[in-house]
């Protein structure tokens, strides 16, 4: 090999090497992608109709005890209108003695997410006090509370089987 | 987190501005740096991965485009790099469900795809972040050195969520430097206070009006009554925005910095020219500075610049939702300025003021229509009533409307205006310079607060319209 053509090579390893910042940049790219993969698989919705997904949860309730409620008790219970949003599905414990319930909300747009995330958070606050001091099995309840996010579906489950609910939900988006 | 809340009204803001004053120098945007990310992570605990990814990706590509500036083969493939993954995230984010419902819209069978709901504000910092790799590549500006700088540039809370989308090149020397005063905390307060009393008492009434308007089927409308829908919701959404933009800009002044106004009384316009020059300035300004030049703007042939204008105003439709009802409205905006430019503009300037200004307006409130409408369908049977295609003329629900919210309209008016602005600064100016005309002020603002502060107690979450987009 000449001393021109090692001379070349030479140049183009050079030119052909990486800067820091340009490893960089595609290393957060990649990232950025395995972010997006993991929020796809543990924090997104699904397109999936609402009458699937109330389906699946509504026989996994069967049983329960929890009666299903309608758009007063919802408005009553958590100040929210089921007409603003695209499903609505409310089972709650027909007894004054128990904090069991369980909410599914599809919300027709990203902008009502917080607004029934609020209900929520204001529901289970008052229910608190409401049982504080002298029931305090329905506080550990409420304390235990299963609430998820996923897309434009809020879930919401106060009962000894939260967290078998909170499977079903996952489960059917 | 948002402005107009208890939380951040009584907890946030007195505990970040105590601290930062507190604080010497050195350490004061490493505390504006922690309570942008706290304020973003405080709505957004998943989306603050994102936002702090993006910073990352930017940080990086700004030097990577400047370290080939030398090569202007390579500086351009990085700052292709640069936009390409900045607007595919952008488009992810926003427009993936919009466009697999298009494409479920016309396939046989549905595919079912997962959907993430929107991270807030990613469309301000993503033009917020292009505007620096872009400025880095023309060489308006160097590469921010120190992250922490760049950091607290894209994610800096007074203006994250619904901006106004400052530019690096606007914000720069400040980023190092600023003036910090009593006297401009001072101000800063007052252009809050104004912001929030805009956003809680006029936006959100007018916002009231304007859902039990729109509850009702747009062809039991009476023109009387659309028309009322369509002014509440033109207040609304002004004094919603304004207001926000006031508040980032008052928030900005207290921690020292000077961003640019957002808004200059837009429903005052004589042309629809004059009405995008005055409102959500820093949008107009950013299309302007970073699609509309270099497509060519209008250094070029009338049929070139007219493909540019389109372009552009289909892109700003977009840029605000995926739907079609906003690309509608952004096509909307684009054939109005171009007729504007080539057709019927000399005749404009001729028409006596109150016959533009008229003109303006109506077409402005067309546009709201199509803005506010879930659907084109809607928003043309909407329309069609707001012509006399409805109910009649006249209902009397839209009197009574009216007739008990008249004080609203009355206000809405006068701070749309800048009779509102002037007769605040009247009420002040009567007293004497100096202390009692201060006084004055502080009575009026601290009034103003107090007020705001009852509407907010007694209403629901009500977030700003742009946090949406």
């Amino acid at each position: 090999m000449t001393e021109n053509m090692q001379e070349n090579v030479r140049t183009n390893i050079r030119t052909k090497r990486m800067t820091a910042p340009q490893i960089m940049k595609y290393i957060i790219v990649a990232v950025i992608l395995a972010y997006i993969a993991v929020l796809m698989a543990y924090a997104s919705g699904s397109s999936r109709p609402f009458e699937e997904v109330e389906a699946a949860l509504s026989s996994a309730l069967d049983g329960s005890g929890l009666k299903k409620m309608d758009s007063q008790m919802l408005k009553r219970n958590f100040g929210l209108n089921s007409a603003d949003y695209a499903g609505v599905m409310y089972y709650a414990s027909e007894s004054s003695m128990s904090a069991e319930e369980v909410l599914l909300i599809r919300v027709s747009g990203d902008s009502q997410v917080q607004e029934v995330a609020d209900a929520v958070s204001e529901r289970i606050s008052s229910r608190k006090n409401a049982f504080d001091g002298y029931a305090p099995e329905q506080v550990k309840l409420l304390e235990d509370a299963q609430q998820s996010v996923r897309g434009r579906y809020v879930f919401f489950a106060v009962s000894p089987d939260a967290e078998e609910y909170r499977a079903v939900f996952d489960g059917s988006l | 987190m948002v402005f107009s809340s208890i939380t951040f009204l009584f907890l946030f803001l007195p505990i970040v501005l105590a601290v930062y004053y507190i604080v010497p120098e050195k350490a004061k945007n490493i505390i504006l740096l922690i309570a942008s990310i706290l304020f973003y992570a405080w709505g957004e605990p998943v989306y603050v991965i994102l936002m702090i990814l993006s910073i990352l990706l930017n940080y990086f590509c700004g030097q990577d485009i400047e370290g080939k500036s030398d090569d202007p083969v390579k500086a351009k493939r990085s700052v292709v790099f640069a936009v390409v993954v900045n607007v595919l995230i952008l488009m992810f984010f926003k427009y993936y469900g919009f466009l697999l419902d298009m494409l479920n819209s016309v396939l046989p069978a549905a595919i079912p795809y997962r959907e993430l709901p929107l991270p807030v504000g990613i469309s301000f910092y993503t033009f917020q972040s292009l505007s620096y790799v872009l400025d880095v590549y023309w060489k308006k500006v160097r590469t921010q050195k120190n992250i922490l700088y760049f950091a607290l540039y894209i994610s800096m809370f007074p203006q994250l969520i619904a901006g106004p989308i400052v530019r690096y090149i606007d914000i720069e020397r400040q980023l190092v430097k600023r003036q910090i005063s009593i006297s401009k905390l001072g101000q800063g307060a007052m252009f809050f206070i104004r912001g929030l009393a805009k956003k809680v008492i006029l936006a959100n009434t007018a916002g009231e009006i304007f859902e039990q308007i729109s509850a009702m089927p747009a062809g039991n409308l009476s023109v009387l009554m659309a028309w009322l829908g369509c002014f509440s919701y033109a207040f609304q959404i002004y004094f919603d925005f304004s207001g926000y933009s006031d508040m980032a800009v008052g928030l900005g002044k207290m921690f020292g910095f000077e961003f640019r106004k957002n808004f200059d009384y837009p429903y005052i316009s004589k042309s629809i020219t004059e009405f995008w020059r005055r409102w959500h300035i820093s949008l107009s300004t950013w299309f302007r500075e970073y699609v509309y030049i270099p497509l060519g703007g209008n250094r070029c042939s009338a049929v070139r610049n007219i493909v540019n204008l389109m372009i552009v105003w289909t892109l700003t439709g977009m840029w605000h939702g995926a739907a079609w009802n906003f690309i509608a409205w952004g096509v909307y905006y684009g054939v109005l300025l171009v007729l504007e430019k080539y057709v019927w503009g000399v005749s404009l300037d001729d028409a006596p003021g109150a016959v533009r200004h008229i003109y303006s307006l109506v077409f402005v409130m067309i546009g709201w229509v199509f803005f506010f409408s879930p659907s084109i369908g809607y928003a043309l049977r909407y329309l069609a009533a707001m012509f006399g295609g409805g109910a009649g003329l006249a209902d009397s629900g839209a009197w009574f409307i009216l007739l008990t919210h008249w004080l609203l309209y009355l206000l809405a008016v006068l701070g749309s205006t800048r009779i509102g602005y002037a007769l605040v600064n009247g009420a002040i100016g009567v007293f004497a310079d100096g202390r009692p005309r201060m006084i004055a002020a502080g009575v009026i603002y601290t009034g103003m607060f107090f007020i705001s502060v009852a509407f907010l107690v007694t209403e629901t979450f009500n977030p700003f319209l742009y946090f949406r987009f």
